[in-house]
C-alpha cells in the first residue's frame, strides 16, 4: 500500500496542500503591508527578497505545479473513463510538473545568482 | 452545494487564476515593489481578478485543510468548532486581503513620492 503511486499521490497532495495552504494566510499578511502604504510595502517586500526566500520561491513553485497537476489528473479520472490509465497519468502528471519546475525555477535561480541574458 | 463538489470546482478555477497570476505577477522574476504593483492595480478590472482570485483560493484552501484536519480522528468530534474557526479566518483572510488589493492605489504611491 505505501508504495502504490496511489498513496504516494495522497501524500504529495496532502502535504503541498497544508504547506500552500498556511503559506498563503502568511503571503497574505506580508503582502497586507500595502494598508499602511507604499513605504512599508516596500519595506516589508525588502525583507522577503533574500536569496534564501527566493530558493524557497522554488520549492513554494514546485509544490504548486506538483498540486495543480495532480488535482487535474484527479478530475481526468474521477469525470472520465480512465481509472485504469491512473497510474501511468500519476507518473505524467509528476514528469510535467518536474518539467515545469525546472522551466519557471530557473529563471528565478539565474535572477538570484545575477545571470542576465 | 457539497464541499465535494466546490472544492473540485474552486480547483479548476485556480488553475486559470494561478497561471495568470504567476505569468502576470512572478515573471520576469525582478524586485517587486509597490509602483511595479500599482502599475497593473490601476486598472480596476484587476482588482477585480484579484480579489476574485483571493476569494477562491481561500475557499479552496480552507476546505482542504479542514478535509486534512479531519482525517486525524482525535479532531474527528471536534469538526464543527473547527469549521467555525476556519470560517473565521477564511473571512478575515479574504477581508484583509481585498482591502490590501484596494491599497494599491495611485494616490498611495504618489504619497511616497
Amino acid at each position: 500500500m505505501f508504495k502504490t503511486t496511489g498513496f504516494i499521490s495522497f501524500i504529495l497532495r496532502r502535504f503541498t496542500g497544508v504547506v500552500l495552504a498556511l503559506y498563503l494566510l502568511l503571503h497574505i499578511w506580508v503582502i497586507g503591508a500595502a494598508t499602511q502604504g507604499a513605504e512599508a510595502f516596500n519595506r516589508r517586500m525588502e525583507a522577503v527578497s533574500t536569496p534564501v526566500f527566493h530558493i524557497l520561491e522554488i520549492l513554494l513553485l514546485a509544490a504548486v505545479i506538483y498540486h495543480a497537476f495532480d488535482g487535474i489528473r484527479l478530475l481526468i479520472i474521477n469525470n472520465f473513463r480512465v481509472t485504469d490509465k491512473r497510474k501511468s497519468m500519476w507518473y505524467a502528471a509528476f514528469a510535467i510538473a518536474a518539467l515545469l519546475t525546472v522551466v519557471g525555477g530557473l529563471p528565478i535561480l539565474f535572477y538570484v545568482l545575477g545571470i542576465n541574458f | 452545494m457539497r464541499f465535494f463538489k466546490l472544492q473540485r470546482y474552486t480547483a479548476i478555477a485556480l488553475v486559470a487564476f494561478m497561471a495568470l497570476h504567476m505569468i502576470v505577477v512572478h515573471y520576469p522574476p525582478g524586485h517587486l515593489d509597490f509602483s511595479r504593483v500599482v502599475d497593473r492595480l490601476g486598472n480596476p478590472v484587476w482588482k477585480v481578478i484579484d480579489i476574485a482570485f483571493l476569494g477562491t483560493v481561500l475557499l479552496h484552501a480552507l476546505l482542504g485543510l479542514y478535509d486534512a484536519i479531519i482525517d486525524w480522528d482525535k479532531v474527528t468530534p471536534f469538526r464543527r468548532v473547527l469549521a467555525g474557526a476556519l470560517i473565521v479566518i477564511g473571512l478575515v483572510a479574504f477581508a484583509y486581503g481585498a482591502y490590501t488589493v484596494i491599497s494599491f492605489s495611485p494616490a498611495a504611491l504618489a504619497a511616497l513620492r
